[in-house]
């Protein structure tokens, strides 16, 4: 499956994954996993901001999106059994 | 039946003497097995060494990379392993699965542990647990592309929890070489306190003193011992585990709960109070009464 549709992404669309990423992260109940997926989120971004060639820049942007849908999925299912005890850091 | 088991001895940074491993390898040698990365105190063995000689004098090596896979590069080649055992909760997979890597070229012929359907050539009888298997390659295919993500930022965490700590309180032994060492695993021993109540004053921390499999025996650690170090700052180890998930905050948490628990112990202990005065504990001589 060739370019998959994505094609190169403008600007605009960056910035909107970048917002849905940190957006979904925000959801998770489990303290580890917000603190990780909202880190990883920043560097991945910053790392490729200087990325110039129309496939690197479009292979990293399917995978962006790839990631959003993991993380959506992953935190629906979380909340279905948020653990009882918060993590001691998040007091 | 049995075997003969020869034990190799480490040295103070916990390394194997490799003069030693050639000297004892035997022309009935059948194995020899070395952990790559010991999972109490961190440090990596020189496998590529160990491989080396294994296959000058044509013995098959086994190691236990369970804390190594994902963590520091493993090469089957480059090691000359005919046989690894590997672990999925380890790399952040499901718990319940893992792995034993056997080598095809030249073949390592294995005895099955359990008899039945002959699954796998007779190797591993049984149904394999999907989901668990899938959750494991899966780990595995992400440790491989995070692996240097990880690694920096671990050693940046295991630094900032060292010199934190090493600011604020003297006596901060670290067991194992520095060098050669896995950068998310710290033991330290802290002079003149006591591991058990060091751990039960720091509840907020998840640490271990010795590693989980050893937790029932009172015993201070084989590791340990093994590396010569006394039974007074045996007993004082804890290790701490630095991973993917483990955040700034927990590292300062962990920094300021430590050295308040160490400071507290240090001013109720008797010891530390004959150590400052400027007495040599090891000349006292006790009273028996």
């Amino acid at each position: 499956m060739a370019a998959s549709g994505a094609g190169v992404p403008m600007r605009r669309e960056v910035l909107q994954l970048y917002r849905s990423l940190l957006r979904v992260t925000r959801q998770f109940c489990d303290y580890n996993i917000r603190e990780y997926s909202k880190r990883r989120t920043m560097d991945a971004f910053r790392d490729n901001k200087n990325l110039r060639d129309p496939s690197q820049l479009s292979a990293a942007f399917s995978h962006g999106k790839a990631q959003l849908e993991v993380a959506k999925r992953q935190s629906l299912l979380y909340s279905l059994y948020p653990p009882k005890v918060k993590s001691i850091m998040d007091f | 039946e049995g075997f003969e088991v020869t034990y190799l001895p480490v040295g103070s940074d916990g390394l194997i003497d490799l003069d030693r491993l050639v000297k004892e390898i035997r022309p009935d040698t059948g194995l020899v097995s070395v952990m790559a990365v010991n999972n109490e105190i961190g440090v990596v063995q020189p496998v590529e060494e160990i491989g080396k000689i294994c296959k000058e004098f044509n013995v098959p090596f086994h190691t236990d990379a369970a804390q190594a896979l994902g963590k520091i590069k493993v090469d089957v080649e480059k090691w000359n392993v005919s046989l690894m055992s590997l672990s999925g909760h380890k790399i952040y997979g499901p718990k319940g699965v893992g792995a034993l890597y056997l080598r095809r070229r030249p073949r390592i012929r294995v005895e099955p542990q359990m008899n039945g359907g002959g699954q796998e050539r007779g190797i591993r009888s049984g149904t394999v647990p999907t989901p668990l298997v899938v959750g494991m390659g899966a780990a595995c295919e992400l440790a491989m592309k995070e692996m240097e993500y990880d690694e920096n930022r671990i050693k940046g965490l295991q630094e900032r929890l060292l010199n934190g700590i090493r600011e604020k309180i003297d006596g901060v032994v670290v067991n194992g070489s520095m060098d050669r060492r896995y950068v998310g695993n710290l033991n330290l021993s802290f002079a003149y306190v006591e591991g058990e109540s060091l751990l039960m004053g720091l509840k907020e921390v998840a640490v271990s003193s010795g590693s989980a499999c050893t937790s029932a025996s009172l015993e201070p650690s084989y590791v340990l011992r093994a590396l010569g170090v006394d039974e007074d700052m045996a007993h004082t180890s804890i290790r701490f585990g630095i991973g993917r998930f483990t955040t700034e905050e927990e590292i300062d948490r962990a920094v300021e709960l430590t050295v308040k628990q160490v400071e507290k112990l240090r001013e109720m202990s008797p010891l530390y109070e004959m150590v400052k005065e400027g007495i040599d504990i090891k000349q006292i001589q006790w009273a028996q009464h």
